[in-house]
């Protein structure tokens, strides 16, 4: 047996596998693949505070080794989430972690408020300070570390659910932001969100992405979020990090808790194969079985380095 | 909806361009329909990464059949798979296509590969007319894959190299100018290049006739997750992997022209 239970601070998970926010809907989408009580977590689908329709078409290409998307975090808006999917969450007794944005450090405060009304039935809340594909509180806007710093403050007052700050790779020295996150008062980090990237087609001329550009995610990028988390914890060790970035199997998982991860979320992998949470759930397991590793705690950052010749 | 892996019957050129893969799967010919479609892995590993969707073109008791076009990386690397080689296979995905109509008179235009699920369509309930358009006599099917029914079809070929040179589209508003029949009577069913099927949409329109059309739209996940695969129907964005991909004349928000 197999100890996978992963501790945070106050919160419990009965291990460390989730998912990443927009990769498993916001509600029940993949129930007939996956027993969602088996995961440590779920992570939702981003909400903002009204509807929002989304990006035109077409919104994902295919790139190597992963896909560019620009969805334009197309969802009903919190007053649906509140009262059509959060109860499903609560019934079924899963573990749901919240994400949200603001398209300003207001209307990020204005959702943490409501949501914190709903404390009972919510893990924790996860900040997408970081999405590519709108104009108005993505990368671009929330590129300086002081508005991060506002918004983490802002959501801070309102709330004392437990705060994920996930933040861009593309945020410059994503080590200085992780500490201003913390400091701005982020109990977690959710590293990484998608990098931004293109393709074109020759024939057309026209980028394949309507939007011009998208977030790049799935395999491509797993090295480059490997070395972010592995980073980050070396330098904040006491801070929780939920990875995610191109996990696709069991061996990936293990290697991003040997990094240093506490959460593992699997994003893009869902859509190849909607079981994918599960699959790298039962390797990381039976990994542990053959190298006769009982608790995680025995693996988590426990990275070996090369001897000096 | 069923996601299992199975091994390649058969796997070979139908035509000039177009090929046909088999494979048996109880389950997944089980209650599939005509406009569904199934979602392949066609390799193990990332590259390709996601999944292809695909229409069926037909069941023959348990065997699956595809036929496909070689458009890019995933279906090239489909056409080298050899009997016994196995590729991972979910489905029946989506909304098919209505099937009794009533006393409505069914029309079907298919055009290129858009031509296989109305085939299987055919063959299982009926139809009055079938209008098949392609670029050329390249891409039209051999008899032995258009049989089994009983409908006067029509060719035109953008080269005029086999049936009628021109668009499909106007063998359909040849027969509707020539018929002048009630609306009422008939029930258009399109599959094919967007473009061709706004066409159509728009000639049914100027009818008053109703239909379906089968939107192609690229996917990742073919389950409503993702919402990258939308069509703006009068609802707004919908996923056309689970609402559509077969959506009524009526339901979807087209700007003719």
């Amino acid at each position: 047996m197999v100890d996978l239970a992963t501790h945070i601070g106050p919160l419990r998970f009965k291990n460390p596998v989730t998912v990443a926010s927009g990769t498993f809907g916001v509600k029940d989408e993949y129930a007939r693949f996956v027993d969602y009580r088996k995961l440590g977590a779920v992570i939702a689908k981003t909400i903002t505070l009204y509807p929002r329709q989304g990006n035109p078409m077409p919104r994902i290409c295919e790139t190597p080794a992963g896909m560019l998307n620009a969805i334009g975090l197309q969802n009903k808006g919190l007053a649906d989430f509140v009262t059509n999917k959060i109860p499903y969450f609560q019934k079924h007794r899963i573990p749901l972690i919240v994400n949200i944005a603001g398209e300003s450090t207001a209307e990020f405060a204005l959702l943490a408020r409501e949501l914190d009304r709903h404390r009972k039935a919510i893990t924790a809340l996860e900040l997408n300070l970081s999405c590519p594909n709108i104009e108005a509180g993505g990368v671009q806007a929330i590129r300086e570390q002081k508005l991060i710093s506002k918004t983490i403050r802002a959501v801070r007052k309102e709330t004392p659910l437990f705060l994920f700050a996930k933040l861009s790779p593309e945020l410059g020295d994503v080590l200085e932001t992780a500490r201003e996150a913390v400091r701005a008062g982020a109990d977690g980090l959710s590293l990484i969100n998608t990098i931004r990237g293109m393709a074109i087609s020759i024939y057309s001329r026209r980028p394949r992405l309507a939007a011009g550009t998208g977030g790049l995610s799935g395999p491509a990028i797993r090295p480059i979020a490997l070395r972010y988390v592995y980073e980050v914890k070396q330098a904040l060790p006491r801070v929780p990090v939920i990875a995610s970035g191109g996990i696709t199997t069991g061996e990936d998982g293990v290697e991003f808790l040997i990094a240093g991860a506490d959460l593992l979320a699997v994003g893009t992998a869902n859509f190849v194969n909607p079981r994918a949470s599960l699959d790298i759930l039962e390797g990381i397991e039976r990994y542990c079985q053959e190298q006769k590793i009982r608790s995680l705690k025995a693996l988590r950052g426990n990275l070996v380095p090369h001897r000096r010749s | 909806m069923y996601d299992e892996t199975v091994a390649v019957l058969d796997n070979r050129k139908v035509n000039a361009e177009y090929y046909k893969i088999s494979f048996r799967s109880k389950q997944l010919s089980r209650d599939v329909q005509p406009g569904q479609f199934v979602q392949i892995k066609i390799k193990k590993g990332f590259d390709p990464f996601l999944r292809r969707p695909f229409s069926y073109y037909r069941i023959k008791d348990e065997r699956v059949e595809i036929l496909y076009e070689i458009l890019g990386l995933g279906t090239s690397l489909l056409a080298d798979l050899r009997r016994g080689d196995t590729i991972q296979v979910m489905g029946p995905l989506g909304r098919e296509f209505s099937r009794p109509l009533g006393e409505k008179k069914r029309i079907l235009v298919g055009g290129g590969v858009g031509v296989p699920p109305l085939v299987f369509l055919a063959q299982r309930y009926g139809c009055y007319r079938f209008f098949i358009g392609t670029k050329s006599r390249r891409e039209v099917l051999p008899s032995s894959e258009i049989h089994k029914f009983h409908a006067q079809v029509f060719y035109s070929t953008e080269d005029g190299s086999y049936g009628k040179k021109g668009l499909v589209t106007r063998l359909l508003e040849e027969l509707l100018d020539k018929e002048k029949g009630d609306p009422e009577d008939y029930f258009i069913q399109t599959c094919g290049p967007n473009r061709m099927m706004e066409r159509v949409m728009e000639i049914a329109h100027h009818h008053g006739i109703l239909g379906e059309a089968s939107w192609d739209e690229r996917m990742a996940c073919g389950v409503g997750v993702c919402l990258g695969c939308m069509v703006m129907t009068h609802q707004g964005w919908t996923p056309s992997c689970t609402e559509g991909p077969v959506f009524r004349f009526d339901e979807m928000r087209v700007v003719y022209g």
